[in-house]
């Protein structure tokens, strides 16, 4: 009996200790960490709209986020888009209820500042005080839209699809035409030397400029990725002269409505982007649609 | 036992050589046959596992008049899970670009048997000062096997070294894949004790 007083005592004992030094330390780096999660997010951002060392990003370059949940009230089901309004000089938030047949139903302001408004918990909070029960929100995801001297510059998308082993995290660029910008993979678990090269440049910039019309019908093809295009997709592999601007031109041609190449012995990561990422564009373009033609015709005069 | 009359270069070397912890206490063989494909991955992995280890060890060795016997196991694995967390915590914090390569590699060394079988057989009974350089040369021969490794298998697999495609080729692919970590471990397994036994016969003569 003595020994297993003796036991628990020293096992609590060393608990404690570990879980205050673990405590301790995330209290401590919480912020930076978050910080530096953020300032990830905001370069691949950057980086996918085109700007980088020799094309700077204009100085007004803001990125404006669209919160969208699924509202419940008794039977009925909405969409909320929690948008960000121009009201004066101020920037709010205002949450705007459409019916699934894209028809306005609603509009609420939302009592959140724009620097709360990125704490999921905050909006949370905010949102409960216009939404009270019975009404049931569940947040569903963010839309980032870029904009520059009040002109739309594209779209970032967050992707979250299935992989090959787990969940694939991607952004998702567009121009206000629904042209893909780029794409970047932010966080996954594929295989080294197979599912792992969709990071690659080879893999990723194949789907850039590719048009909304050719993207509905991307399919990826088993074929070996012709020397010449992998050369002109690694593009921070170039070299001086390596390609003139005819050539370019002329490689753009070729390959612009050309399919994904599968990555070789990773059909099925490859795969599983191309779709993650046809998945994304052709449901956000649909929702941006209604979301506009509500907002223009509710004359709801959102910041983007 | 032996142990005791070894200097801390002994302890150090011996880590790295004769008492390599994957091709010769073959321990944490899972890390070594899942994430052995390219040399970075062997640097990264190494490098993390270095760490824990040597904290790992210092912590326990400081506190090993303290431990229970019949839960040294458990207060193994905290001691490991804490520095694990330690460690990736401050990493994503203060050095955001080792973390994006090592994140993943860090979070994985919780259950790997070598740290803990470090701690049991040598940091758990030595001082401070052994102990540390104990955990330092098993850390390295930890990173060096896995750098043996990923060098075979990035060359073989994918023709590159470091990510430079040095034979502009892929020779073999079915070296990346998870089933060939078993044959390389193996052939170099077997190659490095070869070594042992020519260096000590020619000792002898």
């Amino acid at each position: 009996m003595k020994e297993i007083i003796k036991i628990t005592f020293a096992l609590t004992i060393s608990c404690v200790i570990a879980a205050a030094a673990m405590g301790l330390t995330y209290t401590a780096t919480a912020k930076a960490k978050k910080h530096n999660h953020h300032m990830n997010v905001q370069n691949a951002m950057i980086g996918l709209l085109g700007f980088g060392e020799d094309n700077p990003a204009p100085s007004d370059l803001k990125f404006l986020n669209v919160y969208r949940y699924i509202v419940e009230d008794g039977e009925k089901k909405f969409l909320g888009y929690m948008v960000p309004v121009e009201k004066g000089s101020e920037e709010a938030y205002e949450m705007v209820l459409i019916d699934l047949e894209g028809n306005f139903v609603e509009k609420l302001e939302v009592p959140i500042s724009a620097e709360k408004a990125e704490e999921a918990r905050d909006r949370a909070t905010a949102l409960q005080k216009v939404l009270a029960p019975p009404k049931i929100f569940t947040y569903a995801d963010a839309s980032v839209i870029a904009t520059a001297g009040g002109k739309r510059l594209g779209y970032v998308l967050p992707g979250q699809f299935p992989g090959f082993r787990t969940f694939i995290h991607a952004l998702v660029a567009m121009d206000p035409k629904f042209e893909l910008l780029g794409l970047e993979i932010m966080e996954h678990e594929e295989d080294a030397g197979l599912g792992k090269e969709i990071e690659q440049e080879y893999f990723r910039n194949q789907f850039k400029g590719k048009t909304y019309e050719k993207l509905k019908t991307l399919q990826v093809i088993k074929k070996p990725l012709p020397m010449e295009y992998k050369k002109y997709l690694e593009k921070s592999k170039w070299e001086d002269g390596m390609f003139t601007e005819e050539h370019i031109a002329e490689i753009r041609k070729q390959y612009k409505d050309a399919d994904i190449y599968a990555i070789t012995a990773s059909t099925i990561s490859s795969k599983a982007v191309t779709d993650g990422v046809k998945n994304v564009a052709k449901k956000f373009a649909y929702r941006i649609g209604k979301l506009d033609s509500v907002l223009k015709k509710e004359k709801i005069h959102a910041a983007f | 036992m032996a142990i005791k009359e070894k200097t801390n270069t002994q302890l150090f070397v011996d880590g790295i050589l004769k008492e390599n912890p994957i091709f010769k206490l073959a321990l944490s063989m899972c890390p070594a046959v899942g994430i052995s494909t390219s040399v970075m991955n062997g640097i990264l992995l190494g490098t993390a596992v270095l760490f824990v280890q040597v904290c790992s060890s210092c912590t326990i060795s400081l506190v090993r008049n303290y431990i229970h016997p019949k839960i040294r196991i458990p207060t193994y694995t905290l001691t490991i899970a804490t520095w694990v967390t330690v460690i990736d915590l401050v990493l994503a914090a203060y050095v955001p670009v080792a973390y994006k390569a090592m994140g993943l590699f860090v979070r994985l060394i919780v259950a790997f048997a070598i740290i803990t079988m470090r701690l049991e057989m040598f940091a758990s009974k030595e001082p401070v000062g052994k102990s540390f350089w104990d955990g330092l040369g098993m850390g390295l021969g930890f990173m060096f096997a896995m750098m043996v490794l990923g060098f075979v298998r990035e060359l073989l697999g994918s023709g590159m070294i470091l990510g430079y495609d040095v034979l502009g080729f892929k020779p073999l692919l079915f070296f990346v894949l998870p089933c060939a970590g078993f044959f390389v471990v193996g052939i170099m397994m077997g190659f490095f004790n070869w070594i042992e036994v020519a260096y000590n016969r020619r000792k002898e003569v």
